[in-house]
């Protein structure tokens, strides 16, 4: 079951090489025009970022509360919740993950298309909390890569509020699983290509 | 036993009016409408905090990132006495504690070598601060906290030490005296006052 | 209310001496010790008897005691609404031969207690009609609850190895049946509020079968508690329903307490009850909205959502967190209240019910969600008896079975409160129920407020409670009773207590023994979703898909509450 290993799954931008006649960079790796059209992309991906709440447990009443009126995540251009993972590009696990969730949460994961995020929201998602136990998952990244992770039993809106500014932040400075997961794809292709 | 000290609330029929439905669309649109204009013009009514210019004042019981305090020379108040780590239920404490070079002015004969807290296995309730016999850990009201991996949430005593006068410090739940600096404001100010620093 | 003598003679008419019931000396409530051969006609004997009347079973559940001849008891908690006296029943097995006849065909309500007695110690329920593990997943092995099971042993599930009701695959290969399809609802799904599973076979829109899966947040609580000491059971306890956490901590520690013979001062009874009922309306909001929400009306839930909001203001300032409090502790709680807090209450006092008001003018009178609740989901009062429901959806069916009244704690006697009830039993009754029941604890927080006087918040028996922390930097004494409570826990006496007070969804019931350690030896909650959601898929039988919808979340379940 689920494969902690990176694995960009969808063909990512400029990766066609349609461009490939046009100088190649310095550093032998990227072509100018897609590079440019990549960071305007990352703009737009960072400020429209559509979450898949996957709330299980207490954590998913603080999810409420983080859309609510009095944090509104809309000023954050993230608040178009989708339950379909086809239609979301943010994962945001709240609450605690047990074994008998873990094939369910790991199949959402897998749906969704690239380029996905996933924030950890809650010390249960994180490690597992305070339950060392037999039934309970001690950390979702046993399944799934995550991007961010947000402690807090469960974290107040601010701390996911913070966590979805310093997603965008990792967004723009390319930091993101999903762009570094694609930067070492990239350079393995100029090596092999010389 | 069941109790004869009851409400009735039975649905009741609905009336012609109600069942026309036009007369309770203007009701409910003047409900709405009533929010809307206050929103609008009287932003008093405004319940959105606008996040991160202005923070949410939660009060001095808050339990945020813990601080170890220090005695006055800078050293670290823990003795090492595991106390903490027996309270805590998540486990998340640890300790290595190492004996303090004997000398006249130490009064205290273990001192923590380690001291870490993994953040993301801690549940914030405050049983550590409970226990422990030398007011040596407390909490702060540091709550918004990211990591992009597990590591960074473990953290020892360089990050943990109290850094700064006591008085400065950002205090949340601790064993407690006095009275509160803050108070409970409601409704919840959403706006930049005079008096709450800009992303504190 | 006949006495417990007179019971006892009721049970004796049928059942005399020598015939396999036992009357145990002792306890916090009559206890019958029971031969599992006598154990079908005793318990039908029960039900019926009209002097003795116990309708409503309230829990099953197993204990393991590996040093005994007869290694597991099962325990089964019952009470009637009429006379409101309650009684329990013990039922020894042995560990090579552990099976007990099912009471199912007596209490309906047994039906998923008894599987997760299964589940959780392997004990057989001879002639349950559906006898599988409910919380564990399926590739489990071994059962998590027996004390020679490691905490931490798991057991990995794979895709694939998901439980599937048998009926849902013959639907799905019956080629003559090509209107008929089985869906899936959750356990990831927008109107599920947690992580529940309903599988449904449907004739065009209409739900012909229906089962429910649960466990998906199953998170040890009850093994967790068995390897933390008293005290630190209490943060385990509100992320039971974390909706409404303040209500669980105040259950647990009372139902503590009255094993120690411990009482909280006055003051700390007073405000433990304050935020209970503010607990209930904070539950009671997000349970309606979440309702409201799912039948296609958004904004009553955002603005009951701004009262909600300002709740939290209160209680994170008693005791430092927003939701999930750790404010009680067992002799009374965690620190005083600050002093702006009466002024706090009051000012929620007048402007909950505006938003109310704005809620119910919205949609109580509204055609279209009258249409879409009235009718649906509709349960009679002996049907909800026999499953064992409680709270706010068995008062909606016409019961004004209430503990603060039947069962008075903290002194609820002593307020004036009314107890709301309709008779339709559909989700419209449930909804009015939730709404005069949200006035009806404003009520009594507006009386609490003026009873509020100063004292002690915490009882000063060090044997129990921390002492002052002043006192723990400067005197020797207290530094060793200090020490002593934190490294070794507090020791709560031999025995047995099963208590019970009205959390937001129903009776909350803790049934705890105790060995004398610093641990629990064995905590069972009744939590009151699980009784009320097993009978869920029998509701949906005869509706129309989307109805689902309205009745799950009108029935309030709480995913951590229900799988714990």
């Amino acid at each position: 079951m689920g494969n902690p290993e990176v694995r960009p799954s969808l063909p990512v931008v400029g990766g066609t090489g349609t461009a490939g006649a046009v100088a190649k960079q310095p550093d032998g790796s990227r072509v100018f025009l897609t590079t440019k059209l990549e960071k305007l992309l990352d703009a737009a991906r960072k400020n429209s970022l559509w979450p898949l709440p996957f709330g299980t447990a207490c954590c998913a009443i603080e999810f409420m509360s983080f859309m609510m009126s009095h944090y509104d995540i809309s000023r954050f251009g993230a608040e178009v919740v989708r339950f379909s993972p086809r239609q979301s590009d943010l994962l945001i696990v709240a609450g605690t993950v047990t074994d008998k969730m873990a094939p369910v949460m790991v199949r959402i994961y897998e749906q969704m298309a690239e380029p996905k995020y996933v924030i950890s929201m809650g010390v249960c998602a994180c490690t597992g909390g305070f339950y060392r136990a037999y039934h309970v998952v001690q950390g979702i990244d046993e399944f799934i890569p995550v991007d961010v992770y947000v402690p807090g039993c469960p974290p107040t809106p601010e701390a996911l509020l913070q966590g979805v500014v310093k997603l965008q932040e990792m967004i723009s400075n390319g930091e993101t699983r999903y762009q570094r997961a694609l930067a070492a794809k990239r350079a393995s292709q100029a090596q092999a290509g010389g | 036993m069941i109790t004869r000290d009851v409400v009735v609330c039975e649905a009741k029929p609905l009336r012609l009016v109600q069942r026309l439905y036009l007369v309770e669309i203007a009701k409910g649109l003047a409900v709405t409408l009533r929010h809307f204009i206050a929103n609008l013009f009287a932003r008093k009514y405004t319940v959105t905090i606008e996040w991160p210019e202005v923070k949410r004042e939660y009060s001095e019981r808050l339990r945020g990132r813990h601080i170890l305090l220090t005695r006055e020379d800078g050293s670290p108040r823990c003795v090492a006495c595991y106390m903490c780590e027996e309270a805590c239920p998540a486990e998340c404490i640890h300790i290595e504690a190492e004996d303090v070079a004997s000398s006249p002015t130490v009064e205290f004969e273990k001192r923590p070598k380690v001291f870490t807290i993994d953040l993301l296995r801690c549940v914030y309730c405050g049983f550590c601060v409970d226990a422990c016999p030398k007011e040596a850990i407390v909490m702060s009201r540091v709550h918004e906290m990211a990591f992009a991996s597990r590591e960074e949430g473990v953290v020892g005593l360089d990050q943990l030490l109290q850094r700064g006068p006591f008085e400065k410090l950002d205090l949340g739940y601790r064993p407690y005296y006095g009275t509160p600096r803050s108070r409970i404001e409601l409704p919840i100010p959403v706006k930049p006052r005079a008096g709450i620093q800009k992303g504190r | 209310m006949a006495n417990r003598e007179e019971r006892l003679a009721a049970i004796r008419r049928a059942f005399p001496e020598g015939s396999g019931v036992v009357e145990l000396a002792g306890g916090d409530m009559q206890t019958l010790r029971v031969d599992r051969q006598a154990l079908p006609a005793l318990a039908r004997h029960l039900k019926d008897d009209p002097a003795l009347d116990f309708k409503l079973l309230l829990d099953v559940c197993g204990v393991d005691y590996p040093g005994r001849e007869e290694r597991f008891e099962v325990v089964y908690h019952l009470t009637s609404l009429e006379h409101g006296h309650r009684v329990r029943l013990k039922v020894p097995v042995r560990e090579n031969d552990p099976v007990v006849p099912s009471v199912y065909g007596v209490w309906r309500a047994a039906d998923w207690f008894e599987r997760e007695a299964f589940d959780m110690f392997g004990i057989r329920f001879e002639g349950h009609p559906n006898l599988k593990r409910i919380l564990c997943h399926p590739a489990f092995q071994g059962h998590p609850l027996r004390k020679d099971y490691d905490p931490g042993q798991r057991w990995l599930l794979r895709e694939g190895e998901q439980e599937e009701p048998a009926w849902a695959k013959e639907a799905q290969e019956d080629e003559d049946h090509f209107e008929t399809q089985v869906l899936n609802l959750g356990p990831s799904h927008p109107a599920t509020h947690g992580t529940l599973r309903t599988v449904v076979r449907l004739n065009g829109e209409v739900i012909t079968k229906a089962e429910t899966e649960i466990g998906y947040l199953h998170r040890c609580f009850e093994k967790m508690a068995e390897t933390h000491t008293w005290n630190q059971v209490i943060p385990y306890t509100d992320r039971l329903n974390y909706c409404s956490a303040m209500m669980n901590g105040v259950g647990y520690a009372l139902a503590v307490e009255k094993m120690l013979g411990v009482e909280a001062p006055p003051r700390a009874q007073v405000i433990r009850l304050i935020l209970s009922e503010l607990s209930r309306v904070m539950d009671h909001i997000v349970d309606v909205g979440a309702n409201l929400n799912d039948v296609g009306a958004m904004t009553p839930f955002l603005y009951m959502y701004q009262g909600r909001e300002e709740l939290y203001s209160v209680l994170e300032a008693c005791c430092g967190s927003r939701l999930t409090m750790s404010y009680v502790r067992i002799g009374g709680l965690s620190s005083d209240t600050p002093p702006d807090f009466e002024d706090s209450v009051r000012y929620l006092l007048k402007r909950i019910p505006k938003l109310i008001g704005d809620m119910e003018t919205l949609i109580t009178e509204n055609r279209i969600f009258r249409g879409r609740t009235e009718g649906v989901g509709a349960i009679s009062a002996e049907d909800a008896v026999d499953w064992g429901w409680t709270g706010p959806c068995l008062r909606a069916t016409g019961v004004a079975y209430d503990v603060r009244k039947a069962h008075p704690y903290l002194g609820y006697e002593t307020y004036d409160f009314k107890v709301p009830v309709a008779h339709a039993g559909d989700t419209y009754a449930r909804y009015l129920v939730r709404v005069e029941e949200m006035k009806q604890s404003l009520r009594i927080v507006e009386q609490a407020l003026e009873r509020l006087q100063p004292g002690p918040i915490i009882t000063d028996n060090h044997n129990v409670a921390l002492p002052p922390k002043e006192d723990v930097y400067t005197e020797m004494e207290s530094l060793i009773w200090h020490f002593k409570l934190i490294m070794e826990g507090m020791k709560v006496p031999v025995g047995e207590s099963y208590g019970y007070t009205e959390a937001a969804n129903g009776e909350l019931g803790y049934y705890i023994v105790s060995d004398g350690g610093g641990h629990p030896y064995r905590i069972k909650v009744r939590p009151p979703c699980f009784a009320i959601f097993q009978a869920f898929p029998h509701i949906l039988e005869g509706h129309m898909v989307a109805d689902t919808v309205a009745i799950m979340s009108s029935l309030n379940i709480i995913a951590g509450e229900l799988d714990r």
